[in-house]
């Protein structure tokens, strides 16, 4: 620990305001997002705890029916918004990080036998990769979501929901990790470590996670983060479309389509908030994410 | 002798970095007259090229032209360089290669270089795009070819139609055949000055080459870490050098005389220092056998017109 | 040359032949051929008749040539939804994405270059470093929330422009189009707006860092030392160089343009194709999904051929030297 500290990349992080700020704004959320039960002053997704006579109020106002006030108001079915807002975050972090998870497991697992096993493997699995780059992962990600559903039987997809989200963005990103790791791969099993390594009867399987496994740390992680702004976004987007979770466990998506639903009627904070908090999560993301990729690879820059 | 065309006067451009300031051509002075083929020698990082975009005003930041004035007929051409450039003075630079627009064809270019300057219908700039090119000895029938189908050779000479295109009283010829073959570069050469004799054109021939200013120069300039250290004729600064510097650029050129042709050429000593490092005094210094005090601490002044060396000082001394 | 096309032609087959089979594929096996065909009532006669006749019985590579033979003559079944023929759907649908489409495309290469171009131009000055700081923002902003946030300030609050629907369209017979009509214009902007903002924000950077690239080259300097005013040497030496680039990621960025049309018909209930895949995948309707992914498919590979190929139009170059592996 005391070495991380002495390293070039904490000196390097704390001569870097955007990263500091990003960095402690991701913090915050995600810290605010795993104890949202100690902070929320309610339970959003318990349905006994709700009065639906608490609906629309707006923040800081008191209630004309039942007396209570809320920080950040309520929605339509009169859930705290504050409340459902640390809940929703939950939800999109556990979607985003799960996701990134597969992708990544995916990808690196993929790549190194595309890399290392090359021939005919090598190009099936990235000539795939190469089409399946040319479709937006979006769109990916929606076909594996409506295809999931179609063999699902009935009765499961809704309590499926969430996890077929988390395989659908996930196979839809996997390919940036693949193509990392192989080129990775390619560059190291050349190198003369290995074959020496070979030479004296070593299991090469074992060469290759010792040696490029640690050598691929750091662009894995890299697109790690950056992929996993991209996963909060989609799994935001497709519960905005109404694809995406159930809409009594809300994520910021499903709350900011509430949202637009009640705008014209004038009740803004329930759109204003989950987007500002979402538009936060994913620019500090996207920023901390630049920053790395910058400070662990001059070269990509 | 006639009024200068072009007079420059402790010209200095110097180079703005953070907080430090170097100077990349320090108060410069010289003139060239009408019709004159006036060489530029030095190595690179002299400030040879900097001075010739400084002419034209084609120096960016973080380099700015910091003192000194430029004029062209007497009048001051600093504060609007776009004026002249082209009409007045054009240039020609190193790699024929790059100086051209791939995705436009050289009768595209010449036209629109010559529409530019001359108020003329496209068919006329036309007619005189195919002149210059048969100027150049290239056939004017090429004129809607691309320039990827030229040779480097050919294209210099594209390059050279397109600086005479309007009729410059001055061109600036920037190593304009370092890039080139060999067996090509007398040919450019002599084109250029076929031509610029023909229009009366000056010319101002930047160069590393001692071969080159020999042959193709009326007088020439020798810079050394941005300043002027020998000006004079040709033939009587290559003879006659009263620099040491000027002397062994000489002596280091290497030349096809069969007596000689075993002896092991002469090398200067060292390198030229870092624009951030100039030394005091006399920037040769350090690499100077005749070397003495004053010149490590005092900048030497232009003597007899001729040469910045403190071996001028007393009369009667030379090398 | 010729060789050249045929060779990016065929490329361009296969990548569709291998999208075809995953569309079958999903078709096939996810959806219910027959269901489509008839609907809940019949019988398991009937169904067993139309199996038959479907050829379901027939070895696999044989039905999925009957399912491409069928898929070139438009063919892609009945929708689970009111069973329509997919088809109709689809042609109903496609004037409306096209022309949302079309028009984020123009509005986002337009504004895109110009600004490229300006802030290459005016570096350091304050409008440009205001452009780059909030194309920041602009990246990081999900297409659905640029939406819902135009839709807030210019429908809810300045009620300036529509906020959902084509408006009115005029029927040309097999071409529906809002370009003829004042609420139909009115209706395009916030959409095409939301639409082309992230892909305009792209092309803006492509095309600033392309032409910092270009206005280091020796031309250009040759171009200023021969005094070409400024217009000149932007327009006729620059702009000709960073259009290749431009046009490689910014044709490829059409494609992301039909995917993204998706998320702004959603935000706007635009009356396309992208509204009615969402509705697909959202009752699991399967042959509505597989035929969008098959026009999908081929759009976009349809416009990678075209990107590829325009190389040719634009760089003399490449046309020689590809005329010369020839000879």
């Amino acid at each position: 620990m005391e070495r991380f500290f002495r390293s070039d990349f904490f000196y390097h992080f704390c001569h870097a305001p955007v990263a500091i700020v990003s960095f402690i704004t991701i913090i915050l959320i995600i810290l605010s997002a795993i104890f949202a039960n100690l902070i929320a002053p309610t339970n959003p997704f318990d349905p006994s705890s709700l009065n639906l006579m608490n609906g629309f109020t707006p923040p800081l106002e008191t209630n004309e029916f039942t007396g209570e006030s809320f920080l950040l108001g309520t929605d339509d079915q009169g859930r705290d918004l504050f409340s459902t807002i640390l809940y929703g975050l939950r939800i999109s972090l556990f979607v985003g990080l799960m996701a990134v998870f597969l992708a990544m497991v995916m990808g690196v697992l993929l790549g190194l036998i595309a890399g290392f096993l090359g021939g005919w493997i090598d190009s099936i699995i990235m000539r795939f990769a190469d089409i399946q780059m040319t479709f937006p992962s979006i769109l990916v990600a929606m076909l594996i979501y409506g295809v999931a559903r179609g063999i699902l039987p009935p009765e499961v997809r809704y309590e499926m929901s969430i996890v077929v989200l988390i395989i659908s963005i996930g196979l839809s990103e996997w390919v940036p990790f693949a193509r990392t790791v192989r080129g990775s791969t390619l560059v190291e099993k050349e190198k003369e470590y290995v074959t020496a390594a070979k030479m004296i009867g070593l299991n090469r399987q074992q060469i290759m996670v010792r040696h490029i496994l640690p050598n691929v740390l750091s662009p894995v992680l890299v697109i790690a983060t950056i992929t996993f702004a991209l996963a909060i976004i989609a799994e935001a987007t497709l519960s905005f479309l109404g694809v995406g979770v159930p809409t009594t466990k809300p994520s910021l998506g499903t709350l900011i389509r509430i949202g637009q639903d009640f705008l014209f009627s004038g009740e803004w904070w329930i759109l204003l908030f989950p987007a500002i908090t979402l538009l936060a999560l994913a620019l500090s993301i996207n920023l901390f994410g630049d920053w790395l990729r910058d400070t662990l690879n001059p070269k990509l820059k | 002798m006639d009024e200068p065309l072009l007079e420059i006067k402790d010209l200095s451009v110097s180079l703005k970095k953070r907080n430090t300031i170097s100077v990349a051509v320090d108060c410069l002075s010289l003139n060239l007259y009408p019709s004159e083929i006036l060489g530029l020698v030095g190595e690179s990082g002299a400030g040879k090229s900097m001075t010739g975009s400084a002419i034209l005003g084609l120096i960016e930041s973080p380099l700015y032209i910091s003192a000194g004035t430029i004029t062209l007929h007497g009048q001051s051409i600093v504060e609007a360089p776009e004026h002249i450039r082209g009409s007045k003075i054009s240039m020609i630079f190193q790699d024929p290669l790059v100086s051209l627009n791939p995705l436009k064809t050289i009768g595209e270019q010449l036209v629109k270089t010559i529409k530019t300057h001359f108020n003329i219908s496209k068919a006329e700039a036309l007619e005189r795009g195919k002149r210059l090119l048969s100027d150049v000895g290239i056939d004017p029938e090429r004129i809607d070819a691309y320039p990827h189908t030229f040779s480097g050779g050919m294209r210099q000479r594209v390059v050279i139609a397109l600086a005479l295109a309007p009729d410059p009283d001055l061109i600036i010829a920037d190593e304009p055949t370092t890039a080139l073959d060999v067996s090509v570069q007398a040919q450019i050469l002599n084109l250029l000055k076929r031509l610029c004799i023909e229009r009366g054109t000056s010319i101002i021939l930047i160069t590393h080459d001692m071969g080159v200013i020999s042959e193709t120069t009326d007088r020439v300039a020798v810079l050394y870490s941005g300043r002027l250290v020998e000006i004079g004729e040709t033939s009587d600064v290559l003879q006659h050098p009263k620099h040491p510097y000027t002397a062994g650029l000489v002596a280091s050129t290497p030349n096809i005389d069969p007596h000689s042709f075993h002896k092991k050429l002469f090398q200067i000593p060292g390198t030229m220092p870092d624009i951030n490092d100039v030394p005091n005094g006399c920037a040769f210094h350090p690499r100077c056998e005749h070397a003495s005090n004053i010149c490590q601490t005092q900048k030497p002044p232009l003597f007899n017109a001729r040469a910045s060396c403190w071996l001028l000082e007393t009369p009667g001394e030379t090398l | 040359m010729i060789f050249i096309i045929l060779n990016r032609f065929f490329q361009a087959v296969l990548v569709l032949l291998f999208v075809a089979l995953i569309s079958f594929l999903i078709f096939r096996f996810v959806g219910n051929p027959v269901e489509s065909l008839m609907g809940q009532e019949a019988t398991l006669a009937q169904r067993a008749a139309l199996e038959e006749a479907l050829g379901l019985n027939n070895p696999i590579y044989i039905q999925y040539f009957d399912f491409l033979w069928k898929a070139v003559r438009f063919d892609f079944g009945n929708s689970y939804r009111g069973a329509l023929p997919v088809a109709e759907l689809i042609a109903s649908r496609l004037p409306a994405t096209l022309e949302l489409a079309l028009t984020s495309a123009v509005f986002a290469v337009i504004f895109g270059v110009f600004m490229g171009i300006y802030t290459a131009i005016n570096r350091g000055s304050v409008i440009t470093n205001f452009i780059l700081s909030s194309s920041l923002i602009g990246v990081s902003l999900p297409t659905f929330l640029i939406g819902v946030l135009l839709i807030w300030l210019f429908s809810v609050e300045l009620n300036w422009l529509p906020s959902f629907g084509r408006g009115e369209v005029v029927d040309l017979g097999w071409w529906t189009t809002g370009f003829l009509s004042e609420s139909g214009l009115k209706s395009l902007v916030l959409p095409a707006i939301t639409l082309g903002l992230y892909q305009m924000t792209l092309i803006m950077r492509l095309t600033r860092s392309e032409m910092l690239e270009v206005l280091r080259q020796d031309y250009i300097r040759l171009a200023r030392a021969l005094g070409l005013t400024s217009k000149a040497v932007y327009f006729f030496h620059a702009l000709p160089n960073i259009l290749i680039p431009v046009i490689t990621i910014g044709g490829l960025q059409l494609g992301s343009v039909i995917a993204f049309a998706i998320i702004t018909e959603t935000v706007f209930q635009w009356p396309g194709v992208g509204l009615l895949f969402i509705n697909a995948v959202y009752f699991v309707d399967i042959p509505v999904m597989s035929a969008y992914l098959l026009l999908v498919g081929f759009a976009f590979v349809l416009i990678n051929l075209i990107v590829d190929l325009s190389y040719f139009f634009i760089d003399p170059r490449l046309r020689d030297s590809e005329l010369k592996d020839k000879a």
